[in-house]
């Protein structure tokens, strides 16, 4: 059994309430959530430190501009608050901000997290024409009833690990018949806890449905196998990367808005990824011809290499690929297939090592043949 | 792709400086005898080799990449080759994964006084790759 | 321009292969080792620049595709950067990725030594975006544009482009105002001229007709273009405007990236300077009562015109990297017009003109300063 903490209210307008109440009595000094930020309904995650602007807070909206995980580790980069700050993130951004928290790219101190069951993100090209806002009473119905919403992103609608198992507080929202009369919030940890100890609000003891979680991530793993064996296909030879990969224009926005991608300065940009005349040269008479600027396939194939091992399949590449190349859909298989060898979840646990900086003395004894 | 007998494949070798460095060069002194499909390049240590080193020799179009380092416990600087397993690994999972030849890539372990060991793998390994064939990432221009 | 002479060459099967048999015959005769030219991907989906060597290679490139999905000053600069190295390259570029080509020469991001910047009368392009959602039909509604020269469904900054025709680099291949069964080569430097004669073309064609067809379409397009600028200043125009216009902008940083003349391996905005830490962040928040985050949108957008607007060829590559379909190739070149306007500037014309933040005048601007007494 966990304490939980109830308001007898939408589950929307409660958490308003519950972060108002926060504000109000000085437990936080911000509080970090999506929110509409203009007339026509844009909505951004924003810093919210007036309890007045929370009115136009939303905070489950279904939208990912950015993954918030790589907001906080800004955030907190040079320091964490003296104040606390209490942040909503999806259970994929509280995991990419896990893995950064690993690297030393933030800090969890004066941080409370919110997070809740997902059940998906739309694209974010889908908020451009008013669709995602049209489709928000659809949205929450097929939520209510722990079915999957159509057109959301496809890492969404097959990610398995939609459980937020170190945030602070948990709103359960999957297969949620109360989420319109009640708002109920587990208190995930001891932090969690204290920040709501003599707070003026309705204090319950409950359990998580975990039966009911499963049922969900069923379907889940259907939609996993449906996506894994498509995108299988096309990974098929050289030829299959450069028919997958060659429309890539080299942007590197993926990496730009990958929150585990945290490099200043990424190698695939530094001097190391650049070719001199004497290469041209070579490749030229091996070849003759080479792509210009070269280099497209070991960037993806390099990149994987690097955050493969803590890719949370948040699905922020996919979005922000001005040429739709399926690369959140192939990260995220390459990232799962890496993770599994090591029994490793990337952001389950804060105080897991990343594999790659840590050793047993007897394994992978296969791979030396 | 070629595969017939006059094909020599191109395999790029990482030898660690400690170990298998030296073992290439008692398989040399001993005068066995292996394909002349290898070229070495001589590492410090297996765990200098950074999965993009083996990433540009295969997109290069090498045909097989070989890295060779100390046996695990005894690395020169304690504890390098663990790493070198796990990073191997992943970087072959990674290969396999986006559907190409995770064979071509090998991970030997060959200590300074084996010889003999460095010409079998480096035998086994030519005759694998020949099976195989060329990597036909060699000839490709849009990548 | 060198001269107003021209070589006429005849088009037998298509332009298309006209400049590919010209290119195979260069290489022939050892005037270039290489070519820089676009070529279709296997997939179908996307045309990129392609270092050639081989001649063969050739017949399976394009020299006018309907998209251009890198800016092709940064295909030569990812080549010469480094040196110019020991191959002569002939490079068939569009009008505004030889100017930017031209404005990284001056910066010393690209070595043109060993380049033949080779153009043509340019159509614009398609927004890739639109061309990915059906690339066969989109290659089909491409051709057919070419052929009547109707540019409605190339890049809004295309559409009002006035640099479409020779403005820099070496030679210029000429289509406008002249008879479908030939075209004309226009040297525009004494490396063109020299191309042309060892091309052994006599250079003997009268250019009035192009140069009449050309003045035509581009006093329509300038007035379209200010017309243009106009409406869209009134519609950015003001602090709210502005904001509002990017108010979708993830701060993915794309448009930066893909523009040619952002050559900044480490870009200010991507640096320390713009960290700031918590209790900054939260300070600046309590101002207003929300801070939307990461802040500091409109000062990523308008500081980058401030580092870049004098170079800026106008090409349109950032509109169409932007994930959230913001406008913002038609702000940035409306923005580029008004301030090398100032200084009677036209970015990657000349590759003598230094850009003009690094020269001066000893008189000039007055009207800038406070008024003396």
């Amino acid at each position: 059994m966990t304490k939980t903490v109830v308001i007898n209210e939408n589950t929307h307008k409660g958490i308003i309430e519950f972060f108002k109440l926060l504000l109000k009595k000085e437990k936080v000094r911000g509080v970090f959530s999506l929110k509409k930020i203009n007339k026509d309904g844009d909505i951004a995650y924003s810093l919210i430190t007036d309890p007045d602007e929370l009115n136009e807070a939303v905070p489950f909206y279904p939208l990912m501009p950015v993954n918030a995980g790589k907001l906080l580790s800004r955030f907190t980069l040079k320091g964490s608050s003296k104040k606390p700050v209490i942040a909503v993130l999806k259970p994929c951004e509280l995991r990419g901000f896990v893995e950064l928290l690993k690297r030393q790219q933030g800090s969890l101190e004066n941080l409370y997290i919110v997070s809740f069951t997902c059940g998906g993100v739309y694209p974010s090209k889908l908020s451009l024409d008013g669709t995602i806002e049209k489709n928000m009473n659809s949205y929450w119905n097929e939520i209510k009833k722990g079915q999957i919403p159509n057109d959301l992103r496809p890492v969404c609608t097959s990610c398995t690990e939609f459980f937020p198992y170190t945030a602070d507080f948990i709103v359960d929202l999957i297969d949620n018949k109360e989420m319109d009369k009640k708002l109920e919030i587990f208190l995930n940890s001891k932090k969690g806890e204290e920040l709501t100890k003599d707070l003026d609000i309705k204090s319950l003891e409950n359990k998580i449905d975990q039966q009911k979680l499963d049922k969900y991530l069923k379907k889940r793993e259907t939609e996993k196998e449906k996506i894994f064996s498509e995108i299988n296909k096309k990974l098929n030879g050289i030829d299959g990367l450069v028919d997958i990969f060659g429309r890539c224009i080299g942007c590197h926005g993926c990496s730009k808005v990958c929150p585990v991608c945290y490099c200043t300065l990424c190698e695939f940009d530094s001097a190391n990824s650049e070719y001199e005349p004497s290469n041209y040269d070579s490749e030229l008479k091996r070849r003759g011809g080479i792509r210009a600027p070269p280099g497209i396939l070991y960037y993806h194939l390099g990149r994987m290499t690097h955050i493969g091992i803590s890719c949370v399949a948040c699905g922020s590449c996919e979005d922000v690929c001005p040429v739709d190349i399926p690369v959140a859909v192939i990260f995220k298989k390459v990232g799962e297939s890496v993770q599994n060898m090591f029994d490793y979840v990337a952001g389950k646990d804060v105080e897991e090592e990343i594999p790659l900086v840590t050793f047993k003395q007897e394994e992978f004894v296969e791979i030396e043949e | 792709m070629k595969k017939d007998e006059d094909f020599l494949p191109k395999i790029i070798a990482f030898l660690c400086n400690w170990c298998s460095y030296a073992g290439a060069d008692l398989a040399g002194t001993s005068r066995l005898k292996y394909p002349a499909s290898i070229l070495p390049i001589r590492v410090m240590c297996s765990s200098r080799v950074d999965p993009l080193f083996v990433l540009r020799a295969y997109l290069g179009g090498a045909d097989g990449v070989l890295v060779a380092g100390c046996h695990p416990g005894d690395c020169h600087y304690q504890e390098g080759n663990y790493f070198t397993r796990r990073r191997f690994a992943m970087l072959k999972k990674v290969v396999e994964d986006v559907g190409l030849e995770a064979d071509r890539l090998r991970l030997s372990w060959v200590s300074a006084s084996e010889g003999q060991k460095y010409a079998k793998v480096a035998k086994e390994f030519t005759e694998k790759i020949k099976e195989m064939g060329e990597n036909s990432a060699k000839n490709k221009i849009f990548l | 321009m060198i001269e107003n002479k021209a070589a006429a060459i005849t088009i037998k099967s298509s332009m298309k292969n006209t400049i590919i048999e010209l290119l195979e015959k260069a290489i022939n005769k050892e005037i270039f080792d290489a070519v820089i030219i676009p070529m279709e991907t296997p997939a179908k989906d996307s045309f990129v620049y392609v270092l050639v060597k081989d001649k063969n290679l050739l017949k399976d490139s394009n020299p006018l595709p309907p998209v251009m999905f890198v800016q092709g000053a940064k295909a030569v600069s990812s080549i010469t950067r480094l040196g110019e190295g020991n191959l002569k390259i002939a490079a068939i570029l569009r009008p505004c990725e030889i100017r930017a080509a031209i404005e990284l020469a001056k910066v010393g991001q690209t070595n043109l030594d060993n380049i033949t910047l080779i153009s043509m009368d340019c159509p614009g392009v398609l927004p890739y975006p639109d061309f990915l959602s059906d690339p066969k039909k989109y290659k089909k509604l491409f051709e057919e544009a070419v052929e009547k020269w109707d540019n409605k469904l190339m890049r809004p900054v295309c559409q009002i482009c006035n640099h479409s025709s020779m403005v820099s680099g070496d030679i210029h291949f000429a289509t406008l105002g002249i008879n479908k069964d030939k075209m004309y080569l226009i040297p525009n430097s004494s490396k063109g001229k020299n191309l042309i004669e060892k091309l052994e073309l006599p250079l003997k064609e009268n250019i009035e007709s192009w140069q009449k067809k050309v003045k035509e379409i581009s006093e329509k397009r300038h007035g379209k273009r200010k017309k243009t600028h106009k409406d869209l200043k009134t519609k950015i125009g003001g602090i709210d405007n502005f904001v509002d216009t990017f108010s979708n902008c993830i701060n993915c940083h794309n448009c930066m990236r893909v523009c040619p003349v952002c050559f900044c391996r480490l870009c200010y905005f991507d640096s320390d300077k713009v960290k700031h830490n918590s209790e900054d962040y939260l300070d600046r928040a309590e101002t207003k009562g929300s801070l939307r985050f990461l802040p500091d949108t409109s000062l990523f957008h308008i500081g980058r015109m401030s580092h870049m607007s004098l170079s800026c060829v106008s090409c349109g590559s950032c509109e169409d990297a932007c994930p959230m379909a913001i406008p913002v190739a038609q702000v940035f070149s409306m923005i580029a017009d008004e301030t090398q306007e100032l200084f009677n500037y036209v970015s990657g014309r000349d590759l003598k003109e230094p850009i003009p933040l690094v020269a001066y005048k000893e008189e000039e601007l007055r009207d800038m300063e406070d008024a003396h007494d």
